[in-house]
C-alpha cells in the first residue's frame, strides 16, 4: 500500500482523515463491532411449548425444509420416508434419526441450543444425498442479524483502512 | 547421474507409477475376486434393473459366498423361507454373506428394505441343485404342494366379503374372558377360527347362545375366539413383518393410507399387468369381519393379480403367514396380548 | 512491500532443481488416472467413489481454501492435466536434451502453431465454467460423468500441445485455471523479476526463448515485464533459465496485485461476475433447502432443467453485469466523472475479485466440512469394491465443526466485503483522481452498495 500521508494543503478542497481521525475511527469501529458481535441477545420472551413436527423425507428434501421452533421447546420429531430409507442429521444438536417407508422413526429433545441449524439426510439415499437439506431455526437467528450489523461496520472499515492518495494536482 | 540416465529415471519413474497404478487396480480386483471367490451381486432398484445377476446358483452344503453391495439407496438381502437373518446392503460398500443349503430347490431372495414402489418386485432366484437321490421337498415346495387352505376350502378369494352386521364399538377378547362364558369347543379349534370369518362366528354365536347376551358381547367373544388361536410372540412376529412389509403401503395405523398408498393409484397398467388399486384398509370393519383368516392368507399368498399387492408365497414360511393375518385382527379387536 | 523467499536457505535449490516439482506431478497424475478409472469402472454411488470424494472434496478443498488463497497459482505448477502433453512437446520429461538450437523448445511431437490471435483472452474459459457449471449437479454426483470428464480434460490438454505451442490448454482452455488466475491477484506470493532494467539490456530473452537449463515461459508470459500473478502459472521454468538469476519469489502482501490500474479487461472482469453468479447459484441449489431447485439442477435435459439452465446464465452473463453496470453509472454521475463507462466499469470489476475469493471460502466451508469424513473409507475403498486396504473403509459419516462453520462463513464474507469496500475505494480514487476525497467516496458507493447487498445474500443463503 502507497505510503502517502496526508496533509492539510490549503489548495485541496478534499476533507480527507488524517492519520489520527482514522485510527480513533478505526478503534470506535472495533468497539462497536465487538459490541455487535458479543453481546447477548435478549432472551426469548415465548413460553417453551411443546410442538409436534411431521417431517417428511423423499428424494431429495424434506417437508417442511425450514422449521421454526421457540428456545426450550420440548421438540418431538416424527420423521417419515416417503420413498426409500432415509436418515436426520441435526446439526449443533448431534441428533440421528432414520427412517424406512412404513416404520415412522421418533425422537424428542429440548431446543436449548439457539440459532439456526440445518439438518441432513445420513443415509445414502441417491445421487443427490449430500445436498439434501434443511434448516431449524430455534429462535431468531442472531447470527444473522449480527452479521447484517458487521457488515455496515466492515464496509466502514474498508473504507478507513485504504489510505487515499492525495490528489495528483495539487502536490 | 547424467542428464541422460535421469531422464530415463524420470521416465520410468512416472510410467510405474501412473501405468502401475492403473495396473494394480484391476489386478487388485482380480485377486479379491478369485481368493475370494465372491463377485459383486449388485442391487438397484426395481426400476434400474433390481439384482443383477437376478439367478444364482448354487450346491447342497457347498457354501455360497455373496459380495452384495447398493448401486443406489439403501437394500436389504434375505432369503425366502428360510430362518437366515436379513443383512443391509449399503451403497457403495460390500457386505458379505455366506448361504450353506441343506435342500435343493428353487430359492427367492428378496429386497428388505423399502426402496421405492416397487420394492417388492426386486426379487431373484437361487437354484440349488443337490444329490438326486436324497431329495427332500424344499419348505417352498412343500407350500406349493401341500394346498393353502382357501383351497381346500374352495373360496373364492376375489369375491366380496362384506359383513352384514357391524360391531358399534371394538369388540375386546379380555371384556370377553371376564364374562365367564363356556364357549363351545368347536368354535375354539384352529381350523374352524381359519375358515370363517368373524361377522359368520358372530351369527352362529347369536343363534346359539341365550339372549341374555348382548350383540356387543357376542362380538367380544368372537375376538377371544381369535385370540385364543393366537399368542402374544404370534402377534409380536406378525407385528414386525407388518412393520417391514405392508405398513408402507396398507398404513402404520392399517388405515390404507401408506406413505406409497398415493403411488401406486398412479401405475401404469403396462407397468403392473393389471389395473391398481388402492391398498385396503385393515381398519375398515365392513370389509375386514366378513373376511376369513384364509381368505386373508389366501390374498397374501397368491398376490393381487396387477392390483399393487405383492404376492409373499415364496417369502414367507407358512407360520409366518399365519403370524400377519393373527396381526391384522389387532386392527379390529382388542387384546391382552398387546403387541 | 516484498520479501525474497529465496533468501531462506533450501528454497532456491528445492524450485531450481526439476525433481521436487516432477515428483508431486506424478504423484497428482497418479491421483488424476486413478480417480477417472475410479469415476469410470468404481461404484455408482458418489459419496463412497474415490473420483467424487477426492476430486470434489479433497482436492477441491484443498484449492480454495489453502492454494488459492496463499498460494496463487500454486496448484498450476503441479496440476497434472497438462503435464503428458507437455511431456510430449518438449520430448522430455526433466531439463532440454541439450542438442540443437532449438533446445529450449525441445524436440518432441508438437506442430507448435501460434494459438490463434482471436481467442487470446479468458471468453473461452469463461465458457468452458459456465458450461461445466449448468452440469454441476450431475458433475458432482456422478462418478461416472466426473470421469468422462476428468478423460476429456486429459486429452484435450495433451492434443492441444501435439498441435499448439507451450501451454495453451492451461492458458486458454482451461475452466478452472481461467478463476484460479482471477484469484491469484490476491496471494501474497508471486514470481518476478528483482530488477528489471537487467531484462531490458539482456537480449537472448532465455527466459521467454529457452535455453539448455530449461524451457521458454510455457504461459506465454514474458517474465521481464510481469507485473500481474494472472497468467503466471509458477512452473518455475524462468528461474531455471534466467543466466543473472534474476527471476524470484517474492512474499507480499494479499491482494497487492489489485493496485495496478494498468492491464484490466472487459473478459477478466466478466470472469469475476460469473464466479460471483455461480457462487450465489450454489449456494441456493446445493446447500439450500428447495428441493425443487435441487432437482431442477439434476434433471438435465428436462424444461424444468432448461429453466434453472436460462435463469444461471442471465444471472451471470445479464443480471449481476447489469446491476453493477447501473452502480457504476450512478457513481459517475456522483463524481460527475468524465471518464468513459466501459474502463469504469471494467476498473471497478476489479473490487468484485476479493468478494468472490471470499464468498467461494465462505461456500466451500460448508461443503467440504460437512462431507469430509467420506474421505476415510474412499482411501480404503476408492472404488466401492468392498476393499479395505487401510482399515477406515467402514467409518461412519458425520459432519465435521458444524457449530463452528456459521461463524467462520460470516468471518469469510465480512472479510471479502471489507476488502471490497476498501479496493472500491481505491479504483475510485484511480478513475479519479483529480476529484476529491469526497467525490471518489460518493463515485464508490453505488458498487460498495452492491458488494454489500451481494454479502447479504450469501449470508442469507449460507448462514440464514
Amino acid at each position: 500500500m502507497r505510503n502517502i500521508l496526508l496533509k492539510d494543503a490549503p489548495q485541496t478542497r478534499a476533507i480527507s482523515p488524517t492519520l489520527a481521525t482514522r485510527r480513533t475511527s478505526l478503534i470506535w469501529l472495533a468497539l462497536a463491532a465487538l459490541t455487535i458481535a458479543f453481546l447477548p441477545a435478549p432472551a426469548s420472551v415465548a413460553a417453551p411449548t411443546d410442538r409436534h413436527i411431521h417431517l417428511e423425507a423423499s428424494r431429495f428434501a424434506y417437508a417442511p425444509a425450514v422449521i421454526a421452533v421457540s428456545p426450550g421447546d420440548r421438540v418431538t420429531i416424527e420423521f417419515k420416508a416417503a420413498d426409500v430409507v432415509h436418515g436426520l442429521y441435526l446439526d449443533g444438536y448431534s441428533l440421528n434419526l432414520t427412517a424406512e417407508p412404513g416404520q415412522t422413526a421418533r425422537l424428542t429433545f429440548v431446543a436449548d441450543r439457539p440459532g439456526t441449524f440445518r439438518f441432513r439426510c445420513s443415509v445414502t439415499c441417491g445421487p443427490l444425498h449430500p445436498f439434501m437439506i434443511g434448516k431449524l431455526s430455534v429462535g431468531p437467528n442472531w447470527l444473522l442479524y449480527r452479521a447484517i450489523g458487521l457488515s455496515l461496520l466492515s464496509v466502514i472499515a474498508g473504507l478507513l483502512l485504504i489510505k487515499r492518495p492525495a490528489p495528483r494536482d495539487t502536490l | 547421474m547424467t542428464a541422460k540416465s535421469a531422464e530415463r529415471a524420470a521416465r520410468l519413474l512416472v510410467i510405474g507409477l501412473v501405468a502401475g497404478l492403473a495396473l494394480a487396480v484391476f489386478a487388485g480386483r482380480w485377486v479379491v475376486e478369485t481368493r475370494h471367490g465372491a463377485s459383486l451381486l449388485h442391487a438397484r432398484i426395481a426400476e434400474a434393473g433390481g439384482w443383477t445377476p437376478g439367478d444364482l446358483s448354487a450346491t447342497v452344503g457347498k457354501p455360497l459366498h455373496l459380495r452384495l453391495t447398493s448401486d443406489d439407496v439403501m437394500h436389504g438381502f434375505a432369503v425366502g423361507q428360510t430362518d437366515w437373518p436379513a443383512v443391509d446392503v449399503l451403497p457403495g460398500k460390500a457386505t458379505d454373506v455366506t448361504l450353506t443349503f441343506d435342500r435343493p430347490g428353487t430359492y427367492t431372495f428378496y429386497c428388505t428394505r423399502w426402496c421405492g414402489l416397487n420394492h417388492w418386485r426386486m426379487r431373484g432366484t437361487i437354484e440349488v441343485r443337490g444329490p438326486v437321490e436324497d431329495r427332500l421337498q424344499t419348505a417352498a415346495e412343500l407350500a406349493t404342494t401341500t394346498p393353502p387352505s382357501y383351497v381346500t376350502l374352495g373360496l373364492d378369494i376375489d369375491a366380496p366379503h362384506l359383513a352384514a352386521v357391524i360391531p358399534a364399538r371394538k369388540p375386546s377378547a379380555a371384556r370377553a374372558a371376564n364374562l365367564g362364558v363356556t364357549m363351545p369347543a368347536a368354535y375354539l379349534t384352529r381350523d374352524d377360527y381359519r375358515a370363517h370369518s368373524p361377522a359368520k362366528i358372530w351369527q352362529s354365536l347369536r343363534t346359539e347362545m341365550p339372549g341374555k347376551w348382548t350383540d356387543a358381547e357376542v362380538w367380544d367373544l368372537v375376538a377371544f375366539v381369535w385370540q385364543s388361536n393366537t399368542s402374544p410372540e404370534a402377534l409380536a412376529e406378525g407385528k414386525a413383518l407388518y412393520a417391514s412389509n405392508c405398513a408402507a403401503c396398507h398404513g402404520e395405523t392399517g388405515a390404507g393410507d401408506g406413505v406409497m398408498a398415493a403411488a401406486l393409484g398412479q401405475q401404469s397398467h403396462a407397468e403392473t399387468g393389471g389395473d391398481t388399486k388402492a391398498p385396503v384398509a385393515f381398519t375398515d370393519a365392513t370389509s375386514m369381519l366378513g373376511a376369513s383368516p384364509a381368505l386373508l392368507q389366501g390374498k397374501i399368498i397368491r398376490g393381487g393379480m396387477g392390483t399393487g399387492m405383492p404376492y409373499w408365497g415364496p417369502i414367507f414360511t407358512e407360520a409366518q403367514t399365519w403370524a400377519l393375518v393373527d396381526y391384522l385382527w389387532t386392527f379390529q379387536f382388542e387384546t391382552e396380548y398387546a403387541p | 512491500m516484498r520479501y525474497d523467499l529465496t533468501r531462506l536457505p533450501l528454497l532456491k535449490p528445492l524450485l531450481r532443481s526439476r525433481w521436487p516439482q516432477l515428483l508431486f506431478q506424478i504423484m497428482a497424475l497418479g491421483g488424476f488416472v486413478f480417480a477417472i478409472l475410479a469415476g469410470l469402472v468404481g461404484t455408482p454411488v458418489g459419496n463412497h467413489n474415490f473420483s467424487i470424494v477426492f476430486v470434489w472434496i479433497a482436492w477441491w478443498a484443498l484449492l480454495m481454501l489453502i492454494a488459492v488463497p496463499l498460494f496463487g497459482r500454486g496448484w498450476c505448477s503441479i496440476c497434472p492435466i497438462p503435464v503428458p502433453g507437455e511431456w510430449l512437446q518438449r520430448g522430455a520429461v526433466l531439463k532440454p536434451s541439450g542438442r540443437g538450437p532449438s533446445a529450449g523448445s525441445g524436440r518432441g511431437l508438437s506442430w507448435g502453431r501460434r494459438w490463434p490471435n482471436r481467442l487470446r483472452n479468458l471468453w473461452l474459459q469463461n465458457g468452458a465454467f459456465a458450461l461445466v457449471a449448468l452440469f454441476s449437479a450431475v458433475v458432482l454426483t456422478q462418478p461416472r460423468v466426473t470421469g468422462i470428464m476428468l478423460a476429456a480434460f486429459l486429452f484435450i490438454a495433451v492434443g492441444t500441445s501435439l498441435i499448439f505451442e507451450r501451454r495453451a490448454f492451461c492458458r486458454y482452455l482451461c475452466p478452472v485455471g481461467g478463476f484460479i488466475g482471477l484469484y491469484s491477484q490476491l496471494a501474497p506470493v508471486e514470481v518476478r523479476v528483482k530488477d528489471p532494467a537487467l531484462c531490458v539490456t539482456h537480449t537472448p530473452k532465455t527466459c521467454y526463448l529457452g535455453s539448455d537449463d530449461g524451457y521458454g515461459c510455457p504461459w506465454q508470459v514474458f517474465p521481464g515485464r510481469l507485473m500481474k500473478n494472472t497468467y503466471c502459472g509458477m512452473c518455475g521454468e524462468c528461474l531455471r533459465t534466467c543466466p543473472y538469476d534474476n527471476v524470484t519469489v517474492n512474499l507480499r502482501p494479499f491482494g497487492a496485485d489489485l493496485q495496478h490500474p494498468t492491464g484490466r479487461r472487459l473478459d477478466e472482469a466478466f470472469k469475476a461476475f460469473i464466479l460471483l453468479g455461480s457462487v450465489l447459484a450454489y449456494s441456493a441449489v446445493m446447500l439450500g433447502p428447495w428441493g425443487a431447485l435441487k432437482s431442477a439442477a439434476y434433471a438435465v435435459g428436462t424444461a424444468a432443467w432448461l429453466g434453472y439452465a436460462l435463469t444461471f446464465l442471465i444471472l451471470i452473463f445479464g443480471l449481476l453485469p447489469g446491476l453493477f453496470w447501473i452502480a457504476v453509472r450512478a457513481g459517475r454521475v456522483f463524481a460527475r466523472s468524465n471518464t468513459p463507462t466501459r474502463q469504469t466499469f471494467i476498473a471497478f470489476a476489479y473490487a468484485l475479485i476479493p468478494l468472490g475469493l471470499a464468498a467461494w471460502i465462505a461456500f466451500s466451508l460448508a461443503f467440504v466440512f460437512a462431507n469430509l469424513s467420506y474421505l476415510w473409507p474412499a482411501l480404503s475403498d476408492p472404488f466401492g469394491w468392498g476393499w479395505n486396504l487401510f482399515g477406515t473403509a467402514s467409518m461412519a459419516w458425520t459432519p465435521y465443526l458444524t457449530r463452528v462453520i456459521p461463524a467462520l462463513q460470516t468471518l469469510a464474507l465480512l472479510g471479502g466485503l471489507m476488502w471490497a469496500s476498501a479496493t472500491a475505494h481505491q479504483i475510485a480514487g484511480e478513475q479519479s483522481p483529480s476529484v476529491g476525497h469526497a467525490s471518489g467516496l460518493s463515485q464508490s458507493l453505488p458498487v460498495i452498495l452492491f458488494c454489500l447487498l451481494v454479502t447479504l445474500a450469501l449470508l442469507g443463503l449460507l448462514v440464514g
